[in-house]
């Protein structure tokens, strides 16, 4: 890692989130406007730290009854049944079907977990200024926002279903509650990590300015 | 760090940032945990308000049933949900357990029943057919109110009558249940109008008790004498009235059924109430018998065979039913080495009805001691031929030896007659024994004797003798025939020329009458007639003028 690299907050100047125009930074602490394309200047994501925490902490809020909450109802001949995401995990393992099983786990229970615990990690070592594998912990942030979208299967493959067993009598299938609180766990995390700066992690060595 | 300001001097060229105002506010962002925390704070208010009571349910087995998924449903509406299956401790019956909703603790009570709805088929109904898809699930219903309670033992066949249907209980009384099953319809004028719920044995075992429901417009007909009789099956009654069969609907030829009606001879009586108590007949003729109450037991001897004669015979009175046979029996008697038929019998006097009064009274002795002495008996009669049933007769014998009812032993003894048919053998074998009697062989004897003896007449010479004496004798008078002839016919010849001409005179003395006399007697006549016709005038005047006998002919007339 090399210590004498120098960054834009180092030298006194800001890039545009929206352009990245290089702007110098001024002293002033009111708005600061881009003024090529009329952004709002920062040093750093406003209140990154702050923000990604809310989001999480909402996002662990609605994974509890993304997770209670029946994500399907299928009514089949008469016969209505109610599924969790861990209740329909159960159930593929039963009939054998393990690779099934497994990606709906990893997609729809293990990754948002992951990326909640990863985001909290990322936030904590953030707060105590910790300088332990920056690398890596950059890397999982990457990690982080690629995979995000992918927890989003689960929620694909209801709204196709949902749309596309309309049998009447024979088999019908509703969109249980537990569906909505997912998405927004999904949606929740993918805007905190979008939320988070990774740039913070960088800054421990040096004042963060916002 | 430390070379900051001087690389910002290098590049003056850049330019100044602008600037506008700026409010400080708490990040909106907040808002977002904030209104996760509200949604699952409601998640958890609502959860914990609409989680209703746990109820425990004892079933016989958990067939169908299934944890999490088995729902308790009253008329098709969720009121609940299985959360456990387990077994009790002995291994004796399951232990459901269920939470219900918050709206269900209302009407959960000490009354409320549950039981598997499944599909269930009986000869009378298919039920529950939406279950074969659908699975099984808990049926309740909340009965009335009472105190709230969480144990339940589970019924193993489903209700029949649930509480909202309005509607009367009824309770019978039978001597058995015969082939009544739960749920067997109650006919009213064989219109379905109910149902049988329950049934119970008496803790004694010796009569049962049937709860029946009648629906709601129909309850207003069972009055407080009212009849309820089994009409089970097919009623194929074969006896001395010939072959009956009766039946209610085509469906109680498979399953039971119940029927009721008032008697038409009686005046409905107050409408029934809840839980009334009747008597329930095994049959709709055992109601018809049993409103005569009185009751007479007769005891009567057939020295003939009885076969065919059954417990429950008739017993006729010319011809109309007025009792029946309670109990045939064969009796042994040791002095007389003999053997006699001692049949009980029954009769109701309230089915004759009586004019005029029995001398000194209408006592039953009497008035039967008073029967007898004018001849009735007991006979035994052929009722049915295709069946050959016996039935009892009573009626009078005026010819039967004079005879008396035995009042001692423990019931009157009715004296009888034989049977016509006996009658008859009886008679033909007194003709036989008479026959018997007649000395055929010194007949037949006497007879050959006789024969013989004439022969011997015949074959005597004075037989011969005479017949040769007759023959000249027929020849005598044939001669003297001939003479007769000869002598005799001519002089009777002139006889009846003579007799021809005097007639001939006679004639003609007519003739002169007719011509002379006839004329004068027509005058005559006719005289008589003018005299006749003037006392006619004569009369008719004295018919109306009757005065005139005295005064003479008036001239009133001409007045």
């Amino acid at each position: 890692m090399n210590r004498d690299l120098t960054t834009a907050q180092a030298a006194g100047l800001i890039s545009c989130h929206s352009c990245h125009l290089l702007c110098q930074r001024t002293q002033r602490s009111a708005d600061k406007i881009c003024p090529r394309c009329g952004a709002a200047l920062h040093d750093r994501k406003p209140n990154s730290i702050a923000r990604t925490w809310a989001l999480v902490l909402a996002a662990f809020i609605f994974y509890i009854p993304a997770n209670v909450l029946p994500i399907t109802t299928v009514i089949s001949l008469g016969k209505a049944q109610s599924d969790t995401i861990m209740s329909g995990v159960i159930y593929f393992i039963h009939s054998g079907m393990w690779p099934i099983a497994l990606v709906i786990f990893l997609a729809s229970v293990f990754i948002p977990l992951l990326k909640l615990l990863i985001l909290i990690f990322l936030l904590i070592s953030v707060q105590r200024k910790s300088t332990w594998r920056q690398q890596d912990r950059t890397r999982l942030y990457r990690i982080t926002e690629i995979i995000g979208r992918w927890s989003m299967v689960d929620i694909f493959v209801v709204t196709i279903l949902v749309a596309l067993v309309h049998l009447g009598g024979l088999a019908t299938i509703h969109a249980g509650p537990g569906a909505v609180f997912f998405g927004a766990v999904v949606v929740i995390t993918m805007f905190a990590a979008m939320s988070f700066d990774p740039r913070l992690i960088w800054d421990t060595e040096e004042a963060i300015y916002e | 760090m430390s070379n900051s300001k001087k690389d910002g001097s290098e590049l003056k060229g850049l330019p100044e940032p602008e600037f506008r105002a700026r409010k400080r506010r708490i990040s909106i962002v907040w808002l977002v945990p904030m209104v996760a925390l509200a949604i699952g704070a409601w998640l958890v208010y609502k959860a914990v308000s609409e989680k209703g009571p746990t109820v425990t349910i004892t079933f016989k087995s958990a067939a169908g049933l299934e944890a999490g998924k088995t729902k308790i449903k009253h008329k098709d509406v969720e009121l609940g949900q299985v959360v456990s299956i387990e077994l009790d401790d002995e291994l004796s019956q399951v232990i459901v357990k269920a939470e219900m909703v918050k709206k269900a603790e209302r009407f959960i009570s000490e009354n409320t029943r549950f039981w598997v709805v499944r599909a269930r088929v009986s000869a009378g109904s298919i039920s529950g057919l939406g279950t074969l898809f659908s699975g099984a699930y808990i049926g309740l219903d909340p009965g009335k109110p009472g105190k709230p309670a969480a144990y339940f033992k589970g019924l193993e066949i489903p209700p029949v009558v649930t509480t909202e249907l309005p509607g009367s209980h009824y309770l019978l009384r039978a001597a058995s249940l015969g082939s009544l099953h739960i749920g067997d319809p109650v006919y009213f004028r064989r219109i379905e109008v109910g149902q049988m719920v329950s049934y119970k044995l008496d803790e004694d075992g010796q009569a049962v008790t049937i709860e029946v429901f009648v629906h709601d417009p129909h309850h207003q007909l069972v009055r407080k004498n009212t009849q309820f009789w089994n009409a089970s099956g097919l009623d194929v009654a074969i006896d001395a009235e010939g072959i009956r069969i009766d039946t209610e609907s085509f469906a109680t030829l498979m399953v039971g059924g119940i029927a009721f009606d008032t008697p038409v001879d009686q005046e409905a009586g107050e409408p029934a109430e809840e839980n009334d108590v009747f008597k329930l007949y095994k049959n709709r003729e055992s109601i018809s018998e049993k409103t005569y109450v009185r009751k007479n037991r007769w005891l009567l001897y057939f020295d003939s065979g009885a076969r065919g004669l059954n417990s429950g015979a008739p017993v006729e009175l010319q011809g109309i039913k007025i009792g029946q046979v309670l109990d045939v029996n064969l009796e042994f008697n040791v002095e007389k080495a003999a053997f006699r038929v001692p049949v009980l019998i029954e009769t109701e006097p309230g089915r004759i009805r009586t004019i005029g009064k029995f001398p000194e009274g209408a006592e039953k002795q009497k008035a039967m001691d008073y029967l007898v002495e004018k001849g009735m008996r007991a006979q035994l009669k052929t009722g049915s031929l295709i069946t050959g049933q016996l039935l009892v007769a009573l009626d009078m014998h005026p010819e039967a030896p004079p005879a008396k009812i035995n009042w001692e032993g423990s019931y009157p003894e009715v004296p009888t007659v034989p049977t016509a048919m006996d009658e008859i053998t009886t008679s033909l074998t007194q003709v036989l024994k008479k026959l018997e009697k007649l000395p055929i062989e010194q007949i037949g004897n006497d007879l050959r004797d006789t024969v013989s003896g004439a022969k011997r007449l015949i074959n005597s010479a004075e037989l011969q003798q005479s017949v040769i004496a007759l023959d000249q004798t027929l020849n005598q008078a044939q001669m003297f025939v001939a003479a007769l002839n000869t002598d005799i016919a001519p002089e009777l010849k002139t006889a009846v020329s003579n007799l021809n001409s005097a007639l001939l005179q006679a004639q003609k003395l007519a003739k002169s009458l007719n011509s002379d006399v006839a004329p004068q007697a027509g005058r005559t006549l006719k005289e008589f007639q003018a005299a006749a016709r003037s006392i006619k005038v004569w009369a008719e005047y004295l018919e109306r003028n009757p005065e005139a006998l005295i005064r003479g002919k008036s001239k009133s007339k001409r007045r």
